[in-house]
């Protein structure tokens, strides 16, 4: 029997899956280690980062453990790149509808899967959707893309803004730094995601080896949708890559100029003090969302000028989902409604 | 006002310290401290050569701005024992490894040092799982020892008590009982931070156990410290009984010396000169774990163990437009620190990230950017450029 969650399709006849994740029982996959979570944690939404949905608002972060891909930089290959047998005693248990209680009682807008990849855990996840839908607490994700066509659907259901790790341009890069054959199913997918649910996309940028792939990922983006906001990420030298040479900050945002033109939300951080974090007006360039880098997950909004999300300045839409959302908006909701402080 | 400058290897901005807004600056003194982070990137965290950097960072400054107060923070043997499987040898290497270090120091300056350790570590027996309870469980700022508890349930109540009895937990106290414990040894005690964001109640684990809940990191540690209600001291100044008397020492001796004060973090009394001495760090159930509570009590000669209490709903106040977004849950620049007021010159140099340019109220600060082990760069901050100019003691490179 295949699983069938993700592009390696593994044969669970022959064991567990290369995640470590799934097995087969009684002529089914089935998770090895449902509802178990590897954190839990309030932060920015823009920490994850998102920059395009629901700016300002507080995120419950979640992961578990195990994922499909080895990257040799794994910034979380700790856990990530962990066999899963071998982390259980740092997950916590939390029954899907604890985790959506545990949201509401962080005062958290929304729910995000970031740690590792989370097609390796969508039965679970898809079982908190059930109730983070009736709290009206959407969800979203980063993923490698590196899903089958139907889960990929499936997790377009599951997940209503999804960020998208396309990490470079070429199977020879894929094949070398990911240990996967094909950069194929992740371009069907990222359009799969782009119709049917908010996208953002990442590309982690590695000197020397994945730099001269960002134009022609510019270009691919554009060619689906040119108000997909991009994220180039400065890849620290972590996991089986430390030693690498950090990405030089100059020569990239040189490179990264040109690509502007095709993409006007194009964003270039992990490293304090970015000038490249603010959102910029596609038609007159004012900033129009300002934003503070502290680089690893240290992002944060700093000033969100387009209310209505136009410009304020020419009054073009920018592109998002929802809008700003307070930092306290649900416990003045809860206030409002004359429950306790949460 | 004061400057944040970031450096993130080949690429260095500057920053309104409070603001966050980039602010440009070229003053002589910003310029050389600009020079000494491009001439010495941070090797990371965990790497062996992290305490090095201290020194090497600590010395070029002092080459060119000859402070008479210097403070330090070792801290690599830390993160690399309490996050590493190293076998006892290796961990017992990296502290003997940060005392030399500290030596080093001395033997190259020829400063006076006041050397603090906060402990050593013990291995992690186990957690102690408290993420299902009704209320909300909360440890932050690394705390092992502590967790905050927030609107228990009767039941969550007989959880903790039950942990107790097993003689996992040593101390359950209520908000009120936290606070008067303090104010009775200290009757002008701080509490800066909102009260209503503070734990219900704090629990401490006995020694070897941690708590897992919102705030634990994801990764876990291996080793942890010590319950060190005393912690060792080496210095030829004098004795002191207790942490917070060292600021005094250190102030009544700066007119007849130039004096270092050294931290090692996660380093006991076994590493110590012979002639070292134990001094009170706490107080009660409480002892201040490394961290900015520790060093805040150090600086400023006064418990503050509110400042940034342990079990904090600190997630509450992330809002957006915050002051002082490099300074990790500080707000404001902390008062009565040890250099802040103190009219000779001073450095702080350190590999604890986001707080060292505060505590101490250095002139110049300049510290490691790390986020969870990740190496983001350097992070220096000019607090007060008035003391730098030309002559004997302001010459520049």
């Amino acid at each position: 029997m295949k699983c069938n969650y993700c592009e390696r399709t593994c044969d669970l006849a022959i064991g567990k899956s290369f995640c470590g994740m799934f097995q087969e029982e009684k002529g089914a996959v089935v998770e090895r280690y449902p509802d178990k979570w590897s954190t839990y944690s309030a932060s920015r939404v823009e920490s994850v980062p998102f920059y395009h949905a629901y700016p300002g608002s507080r995120s419950m972060i979640i992961g578990t453990a195990g994922c499909n891909f080895r990257c040799r930089y794994c910034a979380n290959g700790f856990i990530a790149c962990q066999s899963p047998d071998h982390v259980q005693e740092v997950m916590y248990a939390f029954a899907p509808e604890k985790l959506v209680a545990m949201a509401q009682k962080l005062g958290c807008h929304n729910i995000i899967f970031n740690v590792n990849e989370p097609a390796v855990s969508l039965p679970s996840l898809l079982r908190v959707k059930k109730y983070a839908q009736k709290a009206d607490i959407p969800m979203g994700c980063l993923t490698n893309g590196y899903t089958t066509e139907e889960a990929t659907r499936m997790m377009a259901e599951i997940f209503s803004f999804v960020h998208v790790g396309l990490k470079g341009f070429s199977n020879e890069f894929y094949q070398k730094y990911v240990g996967i054959e094909s950069i194929d199913p992740i371009l069907r997918n990222i359009n799969t995601f782009a119709d049917l649910c908010h996208v953002e996309i990442a590309s982690p940028v590695i000197e020397d080896v994945n730099y001269h792939e960002l134009h022609e990922i510019a270009q691919f983006i554009h060619d689906i949708n040119p108000s997909i906001p991009w994220h180039v990420f400065r890849l620290l030298p972590e996991h089986n890559m430390k030693g690498s040479l950090y990405p030089n900050i100059e020569r990239m945002s040189l490179a990264l100029d040109s690509s502007r033109k095709l993409l006007p939300y194009i964003y270039f951080h992990n490293f304090v003090g970015s000038d490249w974090v603010n959102t910029l007006c596609p038609h007159c360039t004012s900033a129009v969302i300002n934003r503070f880098s502290l680089g690893c997950s240290g992002d944060r909004l700093d000033e969100f000028l387009a209310p209505d999300n136009t410009c304020p300045v020419c009054r073009t839409p920018i592109a998002m989902l929802g809008t700003k959302v307070a930092w306290d908006a649900k416990q003045a909701e809860k206030q409002n409604q004359g429950g306790q402080r949460l | 006002m004061s400057l944040a400058i970031i450096d993130a290897r080949e690429w260095q901005n500057q920053f309104d310290l409070e603001t966050g807004r980039k602010k440009q600056d070229n003053d002589p003194m910003v310029q050389m401290v600009c020079r000494v982070l491009s001439d010495t990137p941070y090797p990371g965290d965990v790497d062996e050569q992290a305490n090095a950097w201290v020194t090497r960072t600590a010395l070029d400054l002092m080459d060119a701005y000859h402070p008479d107060l210097v403070c330090l923070s070792y801290v690599q043997q830390f993160f690399a024992n309490r996050h590493f499987d190293h076998p006892e040898d290796i961990r017992e290497k990296s502290n003997g490894a940060a005392m030399a270090e500290a030596r080093k120091f001395i033997q190259a300056s020829g400063y006076t040092p006041v050397i603090v350790g906060t402990g050593g570590l013990v291995p992690l027996e186990g957690e102690m799982d408290l993420s299902g309870l009704d209320g909300l469980a909360i440890c932050s700022n690394w705390s092992a020892r502590y967790c905050g508890i927030h609107s228990p349930s009767s039941k969550d109540m007989a959880v903790i008590e039950s942990l107790k009895s097993l003689g996992k937990i040593e101390a359950m106290v209520s908000k009120e009982e936290w606070i008067t414990l303090f104010l009775s040894e200290q009757p002008d005690l701080d509490i800066p931070q909102d009260k209503g964001l503070m734990p219900d109640f704090l629990v401490a684990a006995r020694q070897g156990l941690a708590f897992k809940t919102l705030g634990t990191t994801l990764r876990k540690p291996i080793n942890i410290p010590e319950n060190n209600f005393q912690i060792p001291v080496y210095t030829p100044l004098g004795t002191v009984e207790d942490l917070r008397d060292i600021k005094n020492l250190i102030r009544s001796n700066l007119g007849r010396h130039k004096i270092a004060l050294i931290l090692l973090e996660g380093v006991g009394l076994a590493h110590f000169p012979d002639n070292a001495f134990l001094c009170k760090n706490g107080v009660g159930f409480f002892c201040n774990e490394p961290g900015d509570a520790f060093y805040l009590t150090l600086s400023t000669g006064k418990h503050q163990v509110f400042a940034y209490p342990a079990g904090y709903r600190f997630f509450d106040q992330d809002a957006e437009n915050i002051r002082f977004p490099f300074s990790g849950y500080m707000t404001s620049l902390p008062q009565n620190t040890l250099a802040l007021d103190f009219p000779g010159k001073s450095i702080a140099v350190g590999n604890r990230s986001m707080f060292m340019h505060m505590v101490f109220g250095a002139d110049i600060g300049i510290e490691c950017f790390a986020r969870n082990l990740f190496n983001q760069g350097c992070m220096a901050v000019v607090h007060d450029k008035s003391k730098y100019g030309p002559g004997p003691k302001g010459n520049m490179r």
